[in-house]
């Protein structure tokens, strides 16, 4: 599971309890210029994850860590399908992050919300 | 950069469009996208970034393509009685019909880049039966008549989508008649 939160023009994705160890990450920033946007996505556990490069992967279990996939570096942190959001970036080392999160609606209204105000700002 | 696209972007755009149409913006799945469009869903996310990026792409094709191109024809009908016959038949028509009001009434008021492209669609409505209104010579129809003829022509689109698509053109023609008598 993961938390999300806006603060000064950035996005940052606070993972959470054990998730840590598996993920071999804890926190990621991303400033909102790089975000192009966040969908819930409970359907993308289900496809190829691609090649892990670092964390942890038992299928049905979790999925955590760095993957990479057709050419791209992507972020997972997923247990439950059912709470899973795609935050899809630009200009950064990874092309998406899979994240599982509390409120998947609410998760990515907070994005959509924070990258409007920060295209509204700039 | 640089790898080429493994899928036509406008074949996806019409596609997604008829989808949105049909399920709406929520009742719609990056599963059901990623199934119908015949794309990956890796390619999916990194063209359109989201699935709001997807819906804002398929409703401004859907203006382009079917709204404006039909507003551009009513405001040079010829005669009032025409354009609404017209507007009412037509309007937000296929191939992603129903994509505009759908979106007025599910995203406009959450979302205001769906609000811009709804009030777009409908101002294009309003100004075309204005320009009728004017070539009609009707001086003296009342202010607001060309926003009130468009209101009826969508309230009839919907009505006609509740009845199966009967056509509803001759409510609109009779509000007309009896407004400007």
């Amino acid at each position: 599971m993961a938390r999300l939160s806006v603060a000064d023009g950035t996005l940052i994705v606070e993972v959470e309890g054990l998730d840590k160890l598996w993920a071999l990450r804890s926190r990621l920033e991303i400033p909102l210029a790089n975000v192009r946007g966040a969908t819930a996505d409970p359907g993308i556990v289900h496809e190829s994850k691609g090649l892990r490069l670092g964390g942890t992967s038992l299928p049905g279990v979790i999925t955590a860590g760095t993957f990479r996939s057709a050419g791209e570096w992507v972020f997972w942190d997923v247990h439950n399908p059912a709470g899973a959001i795609v935050i899809q970036l630009a200009d950064e080392r990874y092309s998406r992050l899979v994240i599982e999160v509390a409120d998947p609606r609410a998760a990515v209204a907070l994005v959509e919300e924070a990258m409007r105000a920060a295209g509204a700002a700039s | 950069m640089g790898r080429p696209r493994a899928f036509d972007e406008d074949d996806a755009v019409r596609a997604a469009a008829g989808l949105f149409a049909a399920r709406g913006y929520e009742g719609t799945s990056v599963d059901d996208l990623v199934g119908t469009l015949g794309v990956h869903r890796g390619s999916l996310y990194k063209v359109f970034g989201s699935k709001r990026g997807l819906y804002l792409a398929a409703l401004r094709r859907h203006l382009d393509e079917d709204v404006l191109p039909l507003t551009a024809a009513i405001a040079v009908a010829d005669g009032l009685p025409a354009a609404l016959a017209q507007a009412a038949a037509a309007y937000d028509s296929a191939p992603a019909a129903g994509l505009l009001l759908l979106a007025a009434a599910e995203r406009a008021a959450a979302d205001p880049d769906t609000a811009a492209l709804v009030d777009e669609g409908l101002t294009a409505l309003e100004r075309a039966l204005a320009a009728v209104l004017a070539a009609d010579g009707a001086a003296a129809a009342p202010p607001g008549l060309a926003q009130a003829l468009a209101a009826t022509v969508l309230g009839v689109r919907l009505r006609s989508r509740a009845a199966g698509g009967r056509p509803g053109a001759e409510a609109v023609l009779a509000l007309a008649a009896h407004l400007l008598r």
